[in-house]
C-alpha cells in the first residue's frame, strides 16, 4: 500500500517551514554499491562460478568430507607441542610488535616534532607493514631463517607492526595536549615528556590493541605452517601433503576448538578488563602505603602488576622457545642481504599484474556474495524484521563455529574437492566474507536506536515499513563502512590463498620465493602494496563521504 | 652586554623580566605592538585585559614558546631567542609555568602528576611514583601539603575539582624551585569561590618562596586582590602599568571600560 506512506511525509512537511526534505544521500553510497556489482557480475564470469558448477562442487565436498571421516588427530603430545608453539609465535610476535610500534607510532604522528623525514619513513613503514599479510611475511621469513617458529613470530611481529603502530598513531594524536604543553614547559625532555604525557594518556587503549591483536594473531599463527613457519599449520600441511584427510580433519577440528576457547578466553578477559576500568575512576588508586610518599597496595594494584608480569614472563618464555641462536642469526642476516639486493631491479610482468587482478576480482566478488548473503542472516539473528529467537540463537552459533575456521583452510578442502584454480578461493572468500559481514552487520543491527521502530509501530505502521523507514536509515553508514572493511579483509586474504592453489597471486609469490627468483617476488611485493594501499584508501575515501 | 654575566650573578641584582620595544606578529596580524616592561624578583604582577588583548602572547614570550619578531625579550638574565635548545630547557626548569587546563594526565594520580615538575632534574624518563627517587617523592607529598591536597595524593586526578586540579598543577609548578612563575589565565575554568582560594595560595607561595608571579587575568576584581602590580593590556599595548594600592578608582573604571568597550 504506497499511499499508507504518503501521510507521515505530508504530515512533516506543513509545520515545519524549514527545508523538509532530507540532505541527498551522498554519490557514494550508489556508487559503491554500483562499482561492487559491476565488478561482481566480471567477476562470476571471470571464475566462472555457475549454478551447475557449485552443484557439482558441492558433491565433491560431501566425498571429500566422506572422505576425512572418522577424523584422527594422530599422535596427541606432538599436537599439543604444536599447539603450544602456535601460541608462542602469536605471544612473541604480538609481543615484538607491541615494543617496536611505540616509537614508530610516536615518530608517524601528526604531534612529532622532529625532522620530516624521520615522520615519512615511520608512517611509510606502517602502511607498507599493514599491507603485506603475515602469510607472505611468512614466506619471506623462512627463506631467511629457515624452517620454524622464528620465521613465524617475525612474520607475525613485520604484519602486527603496521597494524598496532597505525591505531596507536590515531590514539596518539587525538590525546589532548594540555599535559604535553605543561610538561614540557617544566623543561623535561622530548622521550621524558612523550613517556608522562602521551604514552601514559594512551596506555589503557594501546592495553586494548595489543590484546586484540594478540587473539587476531593467534588465529593467524595456527595456518603459518602451511608455508614452514612453525605452529600447528605444519601438522595440516602435513597431513594433507600425504593425502591423510582423515587426519586433516582432525587437526583442523584442533584448531577450530582452539580458536573458540581462545575467543571465549579473550572475552571473559575482556568483560574483566571493562569492569575494572571502573573501579579506580571514583576512589584511590592506591590505599596510603608505609610512608607517605609510598602507595600502598590494593586489589586493582595486586591485579595489574600481576598481570604486567605475567605478560612479560609469557613474552620471555615465547621468544626463548624461538632458538633464535646467533650463529642462527648471522646467516639471517647473511640470507636476508642476498634477498634484498636480489630484489633490485624488480620485474613486474603481466602475469603478475594477471595475478594481482586475480586476487582483487576474487576478493571483491567474494565481498558482495558475503554481504548480501551477510544481511540476510543478521536480518534473522536480530528481532527487528522477523522475531523467531531461535533460528537467531542457532544462526549466531553457526557464524562462530565458520569464523573460528580460517580462510585459507576452507581454501585447501575446497582446492582438494574442486582442484586447483579461483573458483575455490572464491568459495573460501564467500564464506570467510559472509560469516564476517554477517558479524559486523548483527552488531550493527542490535545497537540502532529502537525508537523510530516503536514510534513507526505505534502509528500503524506493518513490520516492513517500520524495518525500512525506522531502522534501515540508521544502519546504512554501519553497513557501507562494515562492507567496505570486509572488502579490505578480502582483499589481504585473497592475496594469499593461491599459497595453496586456490587463485591470485599468492601462487606466483611463492614460487619466486622458492625458486630464488627475487626480483620477480621484489615485483609482486610492490604491486601487492600498491593494490591494497589503493584500495584501502578508496574504501577510507568513501567510508569519510558516507559517515 | 649582559648576557656575557653569570646567570646567578645577574639574578640577584637585575630584574626579572625586561622588555625592551617588543613587537610579535602573526602574519599579518600583530598582536604586540612595541611594548617596554621590567619586572622586579618576588613582584606579583597582573596582567589583565580582555581576551585577544596579547596576555598569552606575552606570557609565551617569556618561556621561549613564542620569539618576538621585534625588540628584546630578557628572562632570568637571558634571551630565549639565544638559547640552544638545551639551555632554553635548563631556562625552562626556572620557569614555572600554570595553565588554564592544568595540564595534567588525568588517570595518573595528583602524587605522579605533582612529580613530573621534576623530569626536568632527571635524565631519563619516568613511570609510576616509585621510579622516582625517594627525596623527590617526599618534596612532592610536601609540595601537596602546601596546597592542601596531601590526603588526595592517591587520587586519580580527572576525580578530582576543578580547583583542586590546578592546585595540583601548582604543587607540581613548585617541584621546579622556579624564581618566575607564569600563570595563564589560571582560573578561567574555575568557579568564584575556587578562583579566589587558588589565587591566594599562588600569592601566599610566592611571599613565602619569594618567586615572581606573572598572572594573566580577565577578572579587574580579582586582580586587584592578589596583585602587587596591575598592567593593563588592550589591542597589544599597555594601558597602564602601577602598584595595585596607588590604583585609583578612575583608573580601575577606565580598566573595566577597556575591558567592555573592545
Amino acid at each position: 500500500m504506497p499511499t499508507t506512506l504518503t501521510p507521515p511525509g505530508t504530515r512533516g512537511r506543513t509545520p515545519a517551514p524549514a527545508p523538509a526534505r532530507p540532505p541527498r544521500a551522498p554519490a557514494a553510497t550508489w556508487v559503491i554499491p554500483l562499482i561492487l556489482g559491476a565488478v561482481t557480475v566480471f567477476g562470476l564470469w571471470w571464475i566462472d562460478v555457475r549454478p551447475a558448477a557449485i552443484a557439482a562442487g558441492f558433491e565433491d565436498i560431501t566425498r571429500l568430507l566422506g572422505r576425512m571421516f572418522p577424523a584422527t588427530t594422530g599422535p596427541v603430545p606432538e599436537l599439543a607441542a604444536l599447539v603450544v608453539e602456535t601460541l608462542q609465535i602469536a605471544i612473541a610476535g604480538t609481543g615484538i610488535a607491541a615494543l617496536v610500534s611505540i616509537p614508530l607510532a610516536a615518530g608517524a604522528a601528526n604531534t612529532f616534532t622532529g625532522p620530516r623525514w624521520v615522520q615519512w619513513l615511520c608512517r611509510t613503514l606502517i602502511v607498507v607493514s599493514r599491507a603485506v599479510p603475515s602469510l607472505v611475511f611468512a614466506i619471506i621469513f623462512v627463506r631467511i631463517f629457515g624452517l620454524g617458529p622464528a620465521a613465524g613470530a617475525l612474520a607475525i611481529a613485520f604484519h602486527s607492526v603496521g597494524m598496532i603502530g597505525k591505531m596507536m598513531t590515531d590514539v596518539f594524536e587525538e590525546i589532548s595536549a594540555a599535559p604535553r604543553e605543561a610538561v614540557n614547559a617544566t623543561g623535561a625532555n622530548r622521550f621524558q615528556v612523550f613517556v608522562a604525557t602521551t604514552f601514559t594518556q594512551a596506555l589503557p587503549q594501546m592495553t586494548s590493541f595489543v590484546l586484540y591483536r594478540l587473539d587476531i594473531n593467534i588465529r593467524a599463527s595456527s595456518i603459518l605452517g602451511l608455508v614452514g613457519a612453525g605452529g600447528i599449520g605444519v601438522a595440516l600441511q602435513r597431513s594433507i601433503g600425504s593425502l591423510d584427510y582423515p587426519r586433516a580433519a582432525g587437526i583442523i577440528a584442533v584448531i577450530i576448538v582452539l580458536l573458540l576457547v581462545l575467543e571465549l578466553i579473550s572475552n571473559l578477559v575482556q568483560r574483566a578488563v571493562s569492569e575494572h576500568a571502573g573501579d579506580t575512576k571514583h576512589s584511590m588508586t592506591f590505599p596510603p602505603g608505609k610512608e607517605l610518599s609510598s602507595p600502598g597496595w590494593n586489589a586493582p594494584r595486586v591485579g595489574r602488576s600481576a598481570g604486567l608480569l605475567a605478560g612479560v614472563v609469557l613474552f620471555i618464555l615465547s621468544l626463548s622457545a624461538l632458538s633464535i641462536s646467533p650463529d642462527r642469526l648471522a646467516r639471517g642476516w647473511e640470507n636476508a642481504v642476498a634477498m634484498l639486493t636480489g630484489f633490485v631491479p624488480p620485474v613486474f610482468t603481466a602475469e603478475i599484474a594477471l595475478g594481482l587482478f586475480e586476487s582483487l576480482v576474487m576478493a571483491l566478488t567474494a565481498t558482495t556474495f558475503g554481504v548480501l548473503i551477510g544481511l540476510v542472516i543478521a536480518v534473522f539473528s536480530t528481532d527487528h524484521l522477523v522475531k523467531v529467537p531461535v533460528l537467531g540463537w542457532a544462526l549466531r552459533g553457526v557464524i562462530v563455529v565458520v569464523r573460528g575456521v580460517p580462510d585459507i583452510v576452507y581454501a585447501i578442502v575446497f582446492v582438494a574437492a574442486l582442484g586447483l584454480g579461483p573458483f575455490a578461493g572464491f568459495l573460501a572468500l564467500a564464506i570467510s566474507c559472509t560469516a564476517l559481514a554477517s558479524k559486523f552487520f548483527t552488531d550493527a543491527l542490535q545497537n540502532i536506536d529502537p525508537g523510530p521502530i516503536r514510534a513507526l509501530e505505534a502509528v500503524g505502521a506493518g513490520r516492513l515499513q517500520a524495518f525500512v523507514a525506522g531502522a534501515w536509515p540508521q544502519f546504512v553508514p554501519s553497513f557501507i563502512g562494515n562492507s567496505l572493511f570486509t572488502a579490505d579483509l578480502a582483499l589481504r586474504e585473497s592475496a594469499v590463498l593461491g599459497i595453496v592453489g586456490a587463485g591470485g597471486i599468492g601462487f606466483l609469490l611463492h614460487e619466486s620465493v622458492t625458486s630464488i627468483d627475487y626480483q620477480s617476488t621484489a615485483g609482486i611485493l610492490i604491486g601487492l602494496i600498491v593494490v591494497v594501499v589503493t584500495v584501502e584508501q578508496m574504501a577510507r575515501w568513501a567510508r569519510r563521504k558516507v559517515i | 652586554m649582559t648576557l656575557e654575566k653569570p646567570a646567578a650573578e645577574t639574578a640577584q641584582h637585575s630584574p626579572s623580566i625586561t622588555l625592551d620595544g617588543v613587537v610579535k606578529r602573526f602574519g599579518d596580524n600583530t598582536v604586540l605592538h612595541g611594548v617596554d616592561l621590567e619586572i622586579h624578583p618576588g613582584e606579583f604582577i597582573a596582567l589583565v585585559g580582555p581576551s585577544g588583548a596579547g596576555k598569552s602572547t606575552l606570557l609565551r614570550l617569556l618561556n621561549g614558546s613564542h620569539s618576538p619578531t621585534e625588540g628584546r625579550v630578557q628572562v632570568l638574565g637571558r634571551e630565549p631567542v639565544r638559547c640552544s635548545r638545551r639551555e632554553l630547557r635548563r631556562l625552562r626548569t626556572e620557569i614555572g609555568f600554570v595553565f588554564q587546563q592544568f595540564g595534567l594526565v588525568g588517570r595518573l594520580t595528583a602524587l605522579e602528576n605533582v612529580l613530573m615538575g621534576a623530569l626536568g632534574t632527571l635524565s631519563m624518563p619516568r613511570y609510576g611514583i616509585m621510579t622516582y627517587p625517594k627525596q623527590l617523592r617526599e618534596r612532592a607529598v610536601e609540595n601537596l601539603e602546601r596546597v592542601g591536597l596531601v590526603d588526595q595524593r592517591f587520587q586519580r586526578c580527572d576525580t578530582l575539582s576543578g580547583g583542586q586540579q590546578q592546585r595540583v598543577a601548582i604543587a607540581r609548578m613548585l617541584m621546579q624551585d622556579a624564581r618566575l612563575v607564569l600563570a595563564d589565565e589560571p582560573v578561567a575554568s574555575l568557579d568564584p569561590a575556587a578562583s579566589i582560594s587558588v589565587l591566594e595560595t599562588l600569592k601566599k607561595l610566592s611571599a613565602e618562596d619569594g618567586f615572581t608571579v606573572v598572572c594573566s587575568l580577565h577578572q579587574v576584581d580579582l586582580a586587584l586582590e592578589v596583585s602587587d602590580r596591575i598592567v593593563a593590556v588592550r589591542d597589544g599595548q599597555f594601558i597602564l602599568d602601577k602598584p595595585t594600592n596607588a590604583t585609583g578608582e578612575p583608573e580601575i573604571r577606565a580598566i573595566y571600560q577597556a575591558h567592555r568597550g573592545a
